[in-house]
């Protein structure tokens, strides 16, 4: 039986692709990888990316390949593409998009959490507290505490009918509203806050969202 | 089978006893037998108020630990011929002498005989077993900042139990106040807490003066806080009451009139 290539390497004119076969034997795999690396053909420092196919490759897995490609020492990896994740990395990444609904009044003392974005229909009084991983839409008052993208998604922001918060959080920023509550208290709209390019907290009108963090649409088709 | 009905609110101070002492006169007085418990042992004051305090014999804790039958702590308001009882908080232990189980017993025990079960709280949140006992609850609040943060925290923890949604008595209600604007309005902490209110009590000094007399307030029909509570009465006997109004307002032309020739 004639040997069949297992790492076909591929020129795009983003770099090149190694390209792994993903019905072989993992240490074929990993012995043809190592030949591939060593050829002298290749020079200069080259990034590649590696594409593994159906081949789910584990966290450890992931860094033997890159070791054993950047061991020669004129290839470096910029990333490793699979077309397959395990189940729990795709419902963690299901529950990360989607947004949860709360009906009703968080209440002082109360705590309400989302693993993806969180819509609140009704209001937070105050010492009421809302997190989420993702952002926080409140179609009421907001008067308590409040903290997006708790798990670090600095683009995550929190929105509301009513915001006359105590504290809002966004990422690892925080800001008390002390002075600010007056003012926003004799403007009424609706308004959102967002982590400002200069790394502080910016509460801007609810309509300028759109311009400020496009990529929170998920909304596809209409016209 | 009557209704247990429990009395809180998460301040102290805020007129919890003497709601339910009042309330408890006032469906009384409506022809409801209504039985009354204080719950707040080792800080009892239910009795006082009701002027009851000398012919307490046994208590609510002599019950739970079976030294005598519920019949026998039972206080009879004389007043009210077969109408109106009280079962007095034990004063010699603590909060803790009462299990939720227990309670739970007792409270169906006395509803086969009473119309309505009037469960007087001890202040605070530690003791939410007591709530979950009845088959409604009432919050009390005044119009402060501080009672009405309280409250919220109250409601919040009635609205995890298995028991209607709260009703709210806004209590201490001065007029001046509202009318100047320096204290929260009905509309406020209505909004604010957003749930059904009940009634609304005027603050009145005759209040203390007869609860001193140990005469709930409720028995003076020309009192305005009497007539709060008596309206509340009657909403929790079902009947559709208009809120009073707070606002006397100034006094009209007719008024200026009468009050520059009886100078």
């Amino acid at each position: 039986m004639s040997k069949q290539q297992v790492v076909t390497i591929k020129g795009t004119k983003d770099g090149l692709i190694l390209r792994l076969d993903d019905q072989c034997a993992y240490s074929d795999l990993l012995e043809e990888l190592g030949k591939k690396a060593q050829d002298p053909g290749l020079e200069g420092a080259v990034e590649v990316q590696i594409h593994t196919g159906s081949r789910y490759c584990s966290d450890q897995a992931a860094k033997e390949i890159i070791q054993i490609v950047q061991s020669a020492g004129h290839l470096r990896v910029s990333k490793i593409q699979s077309d397959v994740i395990t189940m729990e990395e795709c419902n963690r990444r299901v529950q990360e998009q989607q947004s949860e609904t709360y009906i009703g009044i968080v209440r002082s003392g109360q705590e309400v959490h989302a693993k993806g974005d969180l819509v609140v229909i009704g209001d937070v009084n105050p010492n009421g507290h809302v997190s989420a991983a993702g952002s926080i839409y409140i179609l009421g008052r907001l008067k308590g505490k409040a903290h997006a993208g708790n798990a670090g998604n600095r683009e995550a922001v929190i929105a509301a009918s009513w915001l006359e918060a105590t504290h809002l959080m966004i990422a690892d920023q925080m800001e008390t509203m002390t002075d600010e509550l007056a003012i926003l208290s004799e403007h009424p709209e609706m308004e959102c806050a967002y982590l400002h390019t200069n790394g502080f907290i910016a509460i801007d009108r609810l309509q300028d969202l759109r311009l400020l963090r496009p990529g929170l649409s998920t909304f596809k088709g209409g016209s | 089978m009557g209704e247990a009905i429990v009395i809180t609110s998460g301040k102290g101070g805020v007129g919890k006893t003497t709601s339910s002492a009042n309330l408890g006169t006032a469906l009384a007085l409506q022809g409801k037998k209504v039985c009354l418990v204080d719950t707040d042992i080792g800080l009892r004051n239910l009795d006082v108020i009701l002027g009851l305090e000398n012919r307490i014999i046994y208590d609510l804790v002599d019950v739970i630990e079976g030294r005598c039958r519920i019949q026998q702590a039972l206080v009879k308001d004389k007043r009210f011929e077969d109408r109106l009882f009280l079962l007095p908080a034990a004063q010699t232990t603590d909060k803790n002498a009462v299990t939720p189980e227990q309670m739970k017993d007792l409270i169906t025990e006395l509803k086969r005989d009473y119309d309505y079960i009037l469960i007087d709280c001890p202040a605070g949140i530690e003791q939410g077993y007591k709530n979950a006992v009845a088959d409604r609850a009432i919050v009390v609040t005044t119009p402060e900042i501080s009672a009405v943060r309280d409250a919220d925290r109250i409601i919040g923890l009635l609205e995890a139990e298995d028991i209607e949604p709260p009703k709210l008595i806004i209590n201490r209600i001065r007029r001046n106040l509202i009318n100047s604007g320096d204290t929260l309005d009905v509309n406020d902490i209505t909004s604010h807490l957003s749930i059904d209110l009940l009634g609304i009590v005027l603050d009145d000094e005759n209040v203390i003066s007869s609860s001193n007399k140990g005469e709930p307030v409720v028995m003076d029909p020309n009192n305005p806080a009497a007539l709060g509570y008596r309206n509340i009465a009657r909403r929790i006997l079902g009947e559709s009451v208009p809120l009073m109004s707070v606002d006397t307002g100034k006094p009209g032309f007719f008024g200026k009139l009468k009050s520059l020739f009886s100078k």
